[in-house]
C-alpha cells in the first residue's frame, strides 16, 4: 500500500522495533519539527539524509526525481546524499557532469547538501576525484556522518580486491561509531530479475557485516526499490531506480522481499535519531511506497 | 586475485604462462612510463571540477601519445595472449553462471563502436559491465588500468588519462 502525499502532511512516526529487528508501516502520530512531505520523525538534531542509485541518465524522469528531493528537502533537511553507484550513464565530459548532475540536483547542492558516491559497474574510475562526489580520490573510504554517531563504508563493488575487503576489515574493526552503514553498488540481496542477488560477493562482505555489526546496507544495480527482509539482522535495501527503471523487474516470488516498488523511479530519505533509523522510500511524483525504522544491531554479548 | 572466491580456470600451460608473464611485464613497464609522465604535469587540486578532470586528463593523454606515438594494436594483447585471453573468458562463458555473465556483459554494451589504440574511450559510448566472474579469471591490473568490453573486443584502458592502450578483437562469441 502507498501513502499519498497528502497524507504524509499528517506527519505518522513509527513505533519501534525490537532491536535488531525492522518494521515496516506506520504507527501513531507524533509532532515533528515542521511540515514535511515525508512521514519521518524529522527530529532536530538527528541525522538526515538521502540515497540515491542508478539516476545519471540526464533524462526527464532524473529530473523529476530530482526535484521531487528538493521538495522534500523544504521540510526534511538531509545534510547528506549517499549515491549507491552508477552516477552517470554514458558519456562522462565536463558537459555531463553538468547535465546529469549537477544541474538537476542544483538546489540541494546550493544549499549545502553533500553528496557521497560509491561507483557502479557503468561509473569511470575519474569519478573519485570529481569534488561533488567528496571520495577523495579512493576507490573505496568511509567517512562519519556529522552528527548521532553514524560511519558509513563506501566500497567499490566492481574490483572487491583483496587490498580492499582488507581495508574494510581494519576499518569496521576500528570504527568506535554505533551505526555502522554500508554502501555499495552491487546488491547481495535483490530481487530484480535482471540481475539479482550478488552471491560471491555476499560470500566475501557479509560475514564483515556479521561479525562488526553493520546495521544497514543501501545497494543499487538493480533498477527497482526493494528492501529486503532482514538478513542476519541487518536490514538491506536496493535503491537502484533513481533515474533508470525497469518496470516489473522485481521477482514476485521472491522470498527476500518485505516491499518491493517498480513501477516508477525512487529514492530513500532516512533519519537516524539514537538506537533508530527510520527512513521513506519515495517515488518520482511524491508517493510514499515504503516507510519503517531499523533499530541497530549491537554487539553480542559473549 | 580479489576478494571473492577464486573462479574455476584450468591450469594454465607453460606457453600460456610465459604470455601471462610477458603481458605483466608490459603493464609494469607502462606503469613506469605512466608515473613519470604524470610527474611532469600540474597537480590536480585536492576538489577538482569535472572540468579539471578533464583538463588532465586530456593533457595526460598527450604526453602518452607523444611517448607511445608507435603505438600498435598487439602491444599488451600480443597474439599469445590474446588466445590465453579468448581460452579463459570462453571457459567463464561455458560455465554454470555463463549465460548470466555474459548478459550483463551486454547489458549496455556499446557495440561496434569504432575504437584506436592511443586516443580517447570514445565520449559517447557507455562504460560495460565487467562481471566479477571475469575479473576474478584475468589478469589482475593496477589502479590505473581497466579491462571494459566495446561490443566483443576486451580493450585495456588507462583510467588516468582515459586512454585506450589496447585491444583485443573478437574475444566474446556473439
Amino acid at each position: 500500500m502507498t501513502l499519498r502525499r497528502s497524507l504524509v502532511t499528517l506527519c505518522v512516526a513509527f513505533s519501534l522495533a525490537a532491536p535488531g529487528g525492522l518494521v515496516g508501516g506506520a504507527a501513531p502520530a507524533k509532532p515533528a519539527a515542521s511540515k514535511s512531505l515525508v512521514t519521518l520523525p524529522n527530529h532536530h538534531g538527528s541525522l538526515k539524509f538521502a540515497v540515491l542509485g542508478d539516476f545519471g541518465t540526464g533524462d526527464p524522469p532524473e529530473y523529476e526525481v530530482a526535484a521531487e528531493m528538493a521538495k522534500v528537502f523544504a521540510g526534511f533537511k538531509m545534510a547528506i546524499v549517499v549515491l549507491v553507484g552508477d552516477n552517470l550513464y554514458g558519456a562522462e565530459r565536463p558537459q555531463d557532469f553538468k547535465r546529469k548532475f549537477e544541474d538537476p540536483y542544483k538546489p540541494l547542492l546550493d544549499a549545502g547538501v553533500k553528496f557521497y558516491a560509491a561507483l557502479g559497474n557503468h561509473d569511470a574510475r575519474a569519478q573519485r576525484n570529481y569534488k561533488l562526489f567528496n571520495m577523495g580520490g579512493k576507490l573505496y573510504y568511509s567517512f562519519k556522518a556529522p552528527n548521532e554517531g553514524v560511519r558509513f563504508f563506501v566500497l567499490d563493488s566492481t574490483y572487491p580486491v583483496p587490498e580492499q575487503i582488507a581495508w574494510l576489515e581494519k576499518e569496521l574493526k576500528g570504527s568506535n561509531e554505533a551505526w555502522k552503514i554500508a554502501v555499495f553498488h552491487h546488491p547481495l540481496y535483490s530481487s530484480g530479475t535482471r540481475h539479482g542477488s550478488d552471491v560471491r560477493l555476499r560470500e566475501t562482505l557479509e560475514p564483515l557485516f556479521i561479525k562488526y555489526n553493520v546495521s544497514v546496507v543501501f545497494t543499487g544495480h538493480d533498477h527497482i526499490y526493494e528492501r529486503i527482509k532482514p538478513q542476519h539482522d541487518i536490514a538491506y535495501f536496493v535503491a537502484g531506480s533513481g533515474g533508470q527503471l525497469r518496470p516489473g523487474n522485481i521477482d514476485k516470488v521472491s522470498d527476500y522481499t518485505a516491499k518491493g516498488f517498480d513501477t516508477d523511479r525512487a529514492f530513500m530519505v532516512v533519519e537516524i535519531a539514537g538506537d533508530t533509523m527510520s527512513f521513506n522510500a519515495i517515488s518520482r511524483l511524491g508517493e510514499i511506497v515504503d516507510s519503517g525504522v531499523v533499530v541497530r544491531r549491537k554487539p553480542s554479548t559473549p | 586475485m580479489t576478494g571473492l572466491p577464486a573462479a574455476e580456470a584450468s591450469p594454465v600451460s607453460p606457453a600460456e604462462a610465459h604470455a601471462l608473464e610477458e603481458f605483466q611485464e608490459d603493464v609494469q613497464k607502462y606503469l613506469v612510463l605512466l608515473g613519470k609522465l604524470e610527474a611532469t604535469l600540474p597537480k590536480l587540486p585536492k576538489k577538482p571540477t569535472a572540468e579539471q578532470i578533464d583538463g588532465n586528463q586530456r593533457a595526460l593523454g598527450d604526453l602518452i601519445r607523444s611517448a607511445r606515438s608507435h603505438a600498435k594494436p598487439g602491444e599488451f594483447f600480443a597474439p599469445k595472449m590474446q588466445a590465453v585471453v579468448k581460452r579463459i573468458l570462453g571457459e567463464v562463458l561455458s560455465g554454470p553462471d555463463g549465460a548470466e555473465v555474459k548478459a550483463s556483459i551486454m547489458d549496455e554494451n556499446p557495440g561496434v563502436a569504432s575504437i584506436t589504440v592511443n586516443e580517447r574511450y570514445p565520449a559517447s559510448v557507455p562504460l560495460s559491465t565487467m562481471p566479477p566472474q571475469i575479473l576474478a579469471a584475468l589478469p589482475k591490473l593496477p589502479q590505473a588500468l581497466e579491462y571494459r568490453f566495446v561490443g566483443t573486443r576486451l580493450i585495456l584502458l588507462d583510467t588516468h588519462a582515459d586512454i585506450i592502450l589496447d585491444f583485443a578483437e573478437g574475444v566474446l562469441a556473439r
